[in-house]
């Protein structure tokens, strides 16, 4: 195969790489996209709008193997997207540590089936440091970063209502849906407790906008949407890609390599092309790495030269470093009131129509952990699964009471989420194992975590807070396990798939890997347009954040090649 | 294709007369017992609908259990998650075809329910002298009974159980509870995979008035369901 030139070459098709090949192609660059996984195609790939009797294994899967802890990562209809573990490329954790590495490998990467909720940075967000100390700071500010969240909600399409809460800044949104029953009643109990519940702020469009069509309400966004009324990378950033006819996506390649010239810059990108098993290379002006947090950095790290003996751009050591996930906790509950409720469609828009944003952000005071999480929920009249009544069904026995009780119970079960800030730690980091190389011979991340006890105190307030809104709705908290234990008092690291930092972003080289434009200290024609730039690990889900960079960093290297400096 | 599809169609038994025979048979097949017998008038009817319904289930080639294992699961379907006036029982949402088709496929799955029902026959066979699916009611009811209050004292043997807190709730007299502890993981699969048939096939769906997986221009919450919640709630909307 010929190798030809482009002007950027961009690895990883996901919500950064996505965003950054499609407005470098509108302006003219010419894009070579490469993704470890192959194409997407919606109408074979998505199961919208199916049920589980339309399969004989009524979505257990073959053989039942979802049964056995053996099926596909967040379910049989979830749209193809990865998993936790994937077939002959590991990866290792160092002894007494744990981490989780989800991995998609396929166009549109996670934002395939991911949860879609839309939350901007607040100036706190990026100014942790000088309000309290800890952590550290972002070379950027709100208002830096304000006119690319404002661009990329236009584009993609947000939900929620202006609210005016400093910690949760507004943006650009299209109107959210109605409350659910049991979300109003969590609100309800939200406002006794001081717990403010607001719309949902969701990449969902309820109007029309650039030929998608407005939500259809069948709330199965994670399947993958066939009308493209829900943002994901594929469909909305990455067909637009190539529909400039500047960008051509390189598919079921994986990088290995960032190649370095004589002169210090990157060239290009060296992949295994997974079809032939064949090292190949791909040269342009400008190299960006998008292909998720920790492969960004085992990229990197796995870019060694003799300008750069210790990983590409990693002339402070501190690629890999202040890996972050987001502390999670649940807590689930039965609320009476529900019981036997009349019917209706509680599919909505896919998730939660309501959540509350971190309310006590001028408490912190009052509190023993220093930053903030926000409140997801989960409820309904479901479809059922396999699993749906299996609780149920051993605490009624058998027989005609299992019937009543299902029908009563049906729509009860009520689920409240935490979604915190980490603050990063010098124990918390990604390095190459020295041993173990995946399928590919290319060596592979060892993981190193530890969460301190800011993470879980405030996973304990978590607790207590979703406890409160239970038991104020009337309803009734379901056991909990050890809350000391991961897994149980606090999400297992890794386990939100909200991680990031590993390259992060600063003024001085020296303790900080790329600077406010995501472009390398040491290697100006070397960009990061993935959640590996992160400073901080605010409790906003990252996605739009990522668009957001990225699409900044995308406009100023449109520049910076029109000028003729990269 | 429709081989896979193991459930009675839902147009099939939204006709009103179809519906009521099947319900009014399984009723007396599984709440009053056979002993009550069934209404001569209805006889005729059933006479035919069963000939129907064995016509579309003949669309499934059973394909891993033989006739006795097979017979034991229809029977169990129908105990576990009986017909009542919300739908029909488990058999006629496919379990007895969903368990086959997955243990064709899972020798581990297939190894429970050989091992679970040879287990099951024997213990009705001990009882009463005949194997699981030929056995009074009275007889196949006390061996799920036993199972249940076994499993409360017991746990299934996969699950952790809060086995005291969860004893005390037990409505079932505990006969024999030992003796059922080797069906326990048999009997916990068969139920969960039976229940899970029930419940993903259109009768079931239609019995919990699942009504989503649907298509609308705007989202509405009917004020009746508001009004129902909060007039049953401590809490109030604003």
């Amino acid at each position: 195969m010929a190798e030809k030139d482009y002007d950027v070459i961009v690895v990883g098709a996901g919500a950064g790489g996505g965003t950054m090949a499609r407005v470098l192609g509108e302006r003219g660059a010419k894009v070579a996209l490469l993704e470890a996984g192959p194409m997407i195609d919606p109408r074979n790939d998505f199961k919208t709008h199916k049920w589980p009797h339309d399969y004989g294994h009524r979505g257990a899967e073959d053989g039942g193997r979802a049964y056995f802890g053996r099926g596909t990562a967040y379910g049989f209809f979830t749209t193809v997207s990865g998993g936790w573990q994937l077939e002959g490329e590991p990866y290792t954790s160092a002894p007494g540590t744990r981490f989780e590495w989800f991995r998609s490998r396929v166009v549109g990467g996670r934002t395939n089936h991911y949860g879609r909720m839309s939350f901007r940075f607040s100036e706190m967000d990026f100014k942790p440091y000088s309000r309290d100390g800890i952590g550290r700071d972002w070379p950027i500010s709100y208002e830096d970063i304000a006119p690319w969240y404002d661009r990329a909600e236009e584009y993609i399409g947000v939900t929620g209502t202006v609210e005016g809460i400093p910690s949760a800044p507004d943006g650009k949104f299209h109107d959210p849906p109605a409350p659910k029953v049991h979300e109003r009643l969590i609100r309800a109990a939200g406002r006794k407790l001081g717990v403010p519940f607001i719309a949902n702020r969701r990449a969902v469009i309820t109007r029309s906008i650039n030929g998608r069509a407005a939500c259809h309400y069948c709330g199965q966004c994670g399947r993958g949407c066939l009308t493209a009324s829900n943002y994901s990378a594929s469909q909305i950033d990455v067909f637009p890609a190539v529909e400039t006819g500047n960008v051509t996506v390189i598919t079921d390649s994986m990088a290995r390599a960032v190649e370095v010239g004589d002169g210090g810059l990157a060239r290009g990108v060296i992949y295994v092309d997974k079809a032939a098993r064949s090292e190949r290379r791909v040269r342009g002006r400008a190299v960006v790495l998008a292909a998720s947090a920790c492969e960004t950095a085992r990229l990197m790290l796995n870019s060694k030269s003799k300008h750069f003996p210790d990983g590409i751009a990693n002339g402070s050591g501190l690629v890999g470093r202040y890996l972050m996930d987001t502390v999670g906790f649940s807590l689930g509950g039965t609320l009476p009131a529900l019981e036997n409720l009349p019917r209706y469609d509680t599919d909505g828009f896919g998730g939660a129509h309501l959540y509350a944003p971190w309310w006590l952000w001028d408490g912190h005071s009052k509190l023993d952990f220093p930053r903030g999480y926000h409140i997801e929920m989960g409820g309904g009249f479901g479809m059922p699964g396999p699993g749906s009544f299996g609780a149920l069904a051993r605490e009624a026995g058998y027989g005609r009471e299992l019937k009543r009780r299902a029908r009563e119970a049906y729509g009860t079960l009520v689920g409240l989420s935490g979604r915190g800030e980490m603050i990063p730690n010098n124990q918390s980091y990604m390095d190459i194992d020295p041993e173990v190389v995946d399928r590919w011979g290319i060596p592979v991340p060892r993981f190193h975590f530890s969460f301190s006890d800011y993470e879980w105190k405030q996973a304990r307030h978590m607790e207590r807070t979703f406890r409160d809104l239970i038991e104020a709705a009337g309803g009734k908290v379901l056991g909990i396990g050890n809350t000391a234990r991961e897994g149980e008092g606090i999400a297992v690291p890794g386990s939100i798939i909200h991680e990031v930092g590993t390259a992060r972003m600063g003024d001085s080289p020296a303790a900080s890997v790329l600077n406010k434009y995501c472009q390398a200290h040491e290697v100006r024609n070397l960009f990061v347009a993935d959640g590996a730039s992160f400073v901080s690990n605010p409790d906003k889900n990252p996605t739009l954040t990522i668009n957001a960079l990225s699409w900044r960093t995308a406009e100023y290297l449109a520049e910076e090649l029109r000028k003729g400096n990269v | 294709m429709s081989s896979e599809r193991g459930f009675v169609s839902v147009k099939a038994l939204q006709a009103p007369s179809r519906r009521e025979v099947l319900r009014r048979v399984a009723l007396a097949v599984t709440a009053a017992g056979l002993a009550q017998g069934i209404d001569p008038a209805d006889g005729a009817q059933v006479h035919a609908e069963v000939e129907s319904e064995r016509t579309f289930r003949g669309e499934y080639d059973v394909k891993y259990f033989n006739a006795r294992e097979f017979r034991a699961l229809e029977r169990l379907a129908e105990l576990v998650v009986p017909a009542d006036e919300g739908g029909p029982s488990a058999r006629e949402g496919g379990a007895p075809e969903f368990i086959d088709l997955l243990a064709s496929q899972n020798r581990e799955l297939a190894d429970i329910f050989t091992g679970g029902i040879l287990w099951l026959d024997a213990a009705a066979a001990a009882r009463g002298g005949k194997q699981f699916a030929d056995a009074a009611e009275s007889d196949q009811t006390a061996l799920l009974d036993a199972l249940v209050a076994a499993e409360r004292a017991y746990g299934d043997g996969e699950t952790r159980w809060a086995t005291g807190e969860y004893a005390r709730f037990s409505v079932f007299g505990i006969r024999e509870p030992a003796e059922a502890r080797r069906g326990l993981r048999f009997f916990g699969w068969a139920r969960r995979l039976i229940v899970d048939a029930y419940y993903t096939s259109p009768v079931g769906i239609k019995d919990l008035g699942f009504v989503g997986n649907s298509s609308h221009t705007d989202y509405e919450v009917p004020r009746e369901a508001i009004e129902y919640a909060f007039g049953r709630s401590p809490v109030r909307e604003a």
